[in-house]
């Protein structure tokens, strides 16, 4: 917990001939991080080469191609297929040899028919554009060509123009531009060509065809009917090859993957003539049991030891370590930068705060209600490992939402009959029952939530630093932090001893020190205390860098940002109420009064406004609140201690789903 | 004027205020990110591991109109 997983390095050294077991060993652990080998001569390995792959690799990658070129033609993703009865390694091997090759010979057989006729349709659709522009000639298209002495051209001129040459021609008024087709005698091609360039003539190949453009055109159209027809059938051909093999193909992807991945392992190991040697990372508490299982299956021909690291230098794969509830969260610690290894790993709190700020902003147990159905709907499209967590985080995000809508009293807009807001209203009109909106108490709040928020990751800051830098830098560095501190609260210190706020302490009744004479403003204790503060903290974060001294007004700025909460809050209540009025009070309540036609259908329109309003609020709803709240994990909060950049710890196996060990 | 139509007007102005606080803010948050985006979205689709900074730097100037807003709610009902 807040905290990557703890890794050893580990070093593996045996004999060459015992690679494919200790290979195998490892892939099924799925917990070896391999530290790949350079071949760079470092030093301890002099005489050592990458080493070669193990028998059998590339046939298993030729049938991984295979697999994945099937898989691709009927677009097939492990993600779409429910993982179901897994069948062992060798019945799967047999049927590899036994069904794949007539499996593979009918999916291409489909695809390449299917791509001549793609390419055909457009051919003739090519040929259909051509000859669009002929259709107002009244000329069959026979007569187009086979002359001697005469040339055919056609094209757009974009004026009129006389030509002293004899010659035919047809005219087609167009918008922009006429078309013309013009014969001519090919002696005069010069003054010909002339005349047309100062027109300004754009050619256009003239069709080989015979018989009318029309008629061409629809002979054309038809036919592309047709082949649009068989491709269809090819594709539900190809759905039916996907719906069959489905299982079979994932299955036999996994396999075989498994097999190259582990056929391919050497060429990450470092060996020589008789012995090779592995490096990689694995947790901490998982080192004993794979040493004992590795020198278990190599019945003690081997070499197994951790080897000492050092945690800034050495890049050391970040794995998280955090509780099954928080696991979701990754995926926002993964959008931003994986924590590195020496640092905090946030993932917890912003677990625990992002849906509380979540629904402070949306807070509407209506809409919650709608998340919440939405997230497990959802989840029979969205297979993947990201979507579920996502999901996951909506569902998290919209019960919490469903909380604050309790504590507000709101559902779509409306307040909940008797039941009065708890602490503070969002209600925009007293009329719809309690009172007005506590808007200052609310902004207050929120500021409270920023300030904490934001010493919280100052804290963490100093906590980082504390442990990641050395020296005088680093109690430079602890104290700029805390100067930033000193500052914020320094101001909040000041401003308190000014004036009286509510939800504020009142700092405005201590004694006075002293009186500034001209404006007669009476210093007390909390101004002084708030003003060395606020000079020391600028010291410390000047001795650190001066530059960022010209950062100070974010401090500011940061904690106002949360006002956010509140305001993108209220306008979500806004458009909700705005929304209700539309349609209830505009539409259908006069219409109710004594029903006719037409206000039946006013009443329908105003039901249509109703959904359609709130869907969109829904939709402003999940963005506003997600969006707002994950920025102000991002930039009000990270930035205070957060570097990331951490490697990510990427195991030597795969969890298998289809297939058995 | 009588008092109701100074009250009036009063309420008018700040609800005119709280407009063009949003408004105006808007339009200066819209300027700002226009930039931002644009190379945001581009720098996503070189590296798309660049998302998150992205994102992040896209969305900094978002304050200014939540400023605004806070602006406009101070007006209106404080």
């Amino acid at each position: 917990m807040l905290k990557p997983k703890q890794m050893s390095r580990l070093l593996i050294a045996a004999s060459r001939d015992q690679m494919a077991p200790v290979i195998a060993e490892l892939y099924r652990h799925n917990l070896f991080h391999i530290e790949e080998y350079v071949d760079v001569g470092a030093e301890g390995y002099e005489g050592f080469k990458i080493g070669t792959p193990l028998s059998g690799a590339s046939e298993k990658s030729a049938d991984l191609i295979k697999i994945r070129a099937i898989t691709n033609a009927v677009s097939l993703s492990a993600d779409d297929v429910e993982s179901g009865p897994s069948c062992s390694m060798d019945e799967l091997q047999a049927r590899i040899e036994r069904e794949l090759p007539p499996l593979e010979r009918e999916v291409e057989e489909l695809t390449v028919r299917r791509s001549k006729l793609d390419a055909r349709e457009k051919e003739l659709e090519q040929k259909i554009n051509e000859l669009t522009p002929f259709t107002d000639i009244p000329v069959d298209l026979n007569l187009y060509h086979g002359y001697k002495r005469f040339t055919t051209i056609a094209g757009y001129v974009s004026r009129e123009f006389v030509l002293a040459v004899p010659h035919e021609k047809f005219l087609s008024q167009g918008k922009e531009k006429n078309f013309l087709v013009m014969v001519y005698p090919t002696e005069r091609k010069s003054e010909v060509e002339k005349t047309l360039q100062e027109a300004g003539f754009q050619s256009v190949p003239v069709p080989n065809e015979s018989g009318s453009a029309k008629g061409r055109i629809e002979f054309y159209e038809g036919e592309i009917a047709a082949i649009r027809k068989e491709i269809l059938e090819i594709s539900s051909q190809l759905e039916d090859v996907k719906k069959k093999h489905a299982g079979f193909l994932v299955a036999c992807e996994e396999l075989l993957k498994a097999e190259v991945d582990q056929t391919e392992a050497p060429l990450r190991f470092a060996t020589m003539k008789q012995t090779f040697i592995a490096e990689g990372w694995i947790p901490s508490d998982k080192v004993t049991a794979v040493t004992n299982s590795l020198v278990h299956v190599t019945e003690g021909k081997i070499f197994v030891t951790v080897v000492p690291s050092d945690p800034v230098h050495d890049k050391v794969p970040v794995e998280y370590n955090n509780p099954d509830f928080a696991k979701p969260t990754q995926v926002f610690m993964d959008v931003y930068s994986r924590p590195s290894y020496t640092e905090v790993d946030p993932t917890l709190m912003i677990s625990i705060v992002f849906p509380l700020f979540f629904g402070l902003i949306l807070g509407d147990v209506g809409y919650g209600l709608i998340l919440l159905a939405m997230a497990f709907w959802l989840r029979k499209y969205l297979k993947g490992e990201d979507g579920r967590h996502l999901l996951a985080v909506l569902r998290n995000a919209s019960i919490s939402t469903i909380f604050f809508g309790i504590i507000f009293s709101e559902f779509l807009g409306f307040a909940i009959p008797g039941w009065n807001p708890i602490l503070y209203s969002r209600h925009l009109m007293s009329e719809h029952g309690g009172h007005g909106p506590n808007i200052p108490e609310l902004m207050i709040l929120s500021i409270w939530i920023g300030i904490v928020h934001i010493t919280l990751g100052r804290v963490l800051g100093m906590y980082n630093h504390a442990k990641q830098d050395h020296g005088h830098h680093r109690t430079l560095a602890v104290m700029a932090n805390f100067g930033w501190l000193a500052v914020m609260w320094g101001i909040l210190i000041t401003i308190w001893s000014t004036v009286a706020m509510p939800l504020m302490p009142d700092l405005t009744g201590l004694p006075l020190i002293a009186t500034i004479p001209p404006v007669g403003f009476g210093l007390n204790v909390g101004h002084v205390i708030g003003i060395v503060l606020l000079l020391a903290g600028i010291i410390c974060i000047a001795r650190e860098s001066v530059l960022e001294v010209i950062e100070l007004p974010t401090i500011v700025s940061h904690v106002l940002s949360y006002a956010r909460i509140v305001a993108v809050g209220l306008s979500s209540v806004a458009i909700a109420m705005v929304v209700n009025f539309m349609s209830i009070t505009m539409f259908i309540e006069p219409q109710l009064e004594n029903l006719t036609i037409p206000g039946i259908v006013l009443i329908l329109v105003g039901i249509a406004v109703f959904v359609f309003g709130h869907a969109l609020n829904t939709a402003l709803g999940i963005l506003g609140g997600g969006l707002h709240s994950i920025r102000l994990h991002y930039v009000e909060f990270f930035t205070k201690f957060y570097k990331g950049g951490g490697r990510k710890y990427i195991p030597f196996g795969m969890k298998r789903r289809f297939t058995e060990e | 004027m009588s008092v109701e139509q100074i009250a009036a007007s009063q309420m008018g102005m700040k609800a005119l205020g709280a407009g063009i606080a949003v408004g105006l803010t808007g339009i200066g948050s819209g300027v700002a990110e226009m930039g931002i985006g644009s190379a945001a979205v581009g720098a996503v689709a070189e590296n798309k591991d660049m998302f998150g900074l992205a994102l992040l730097f896209t969305v900094i100037p978002e304050t200014i109109v939540i400023f605004g807003l806070v602006v406009a709610l101070l007006l209106l009902f404080v």
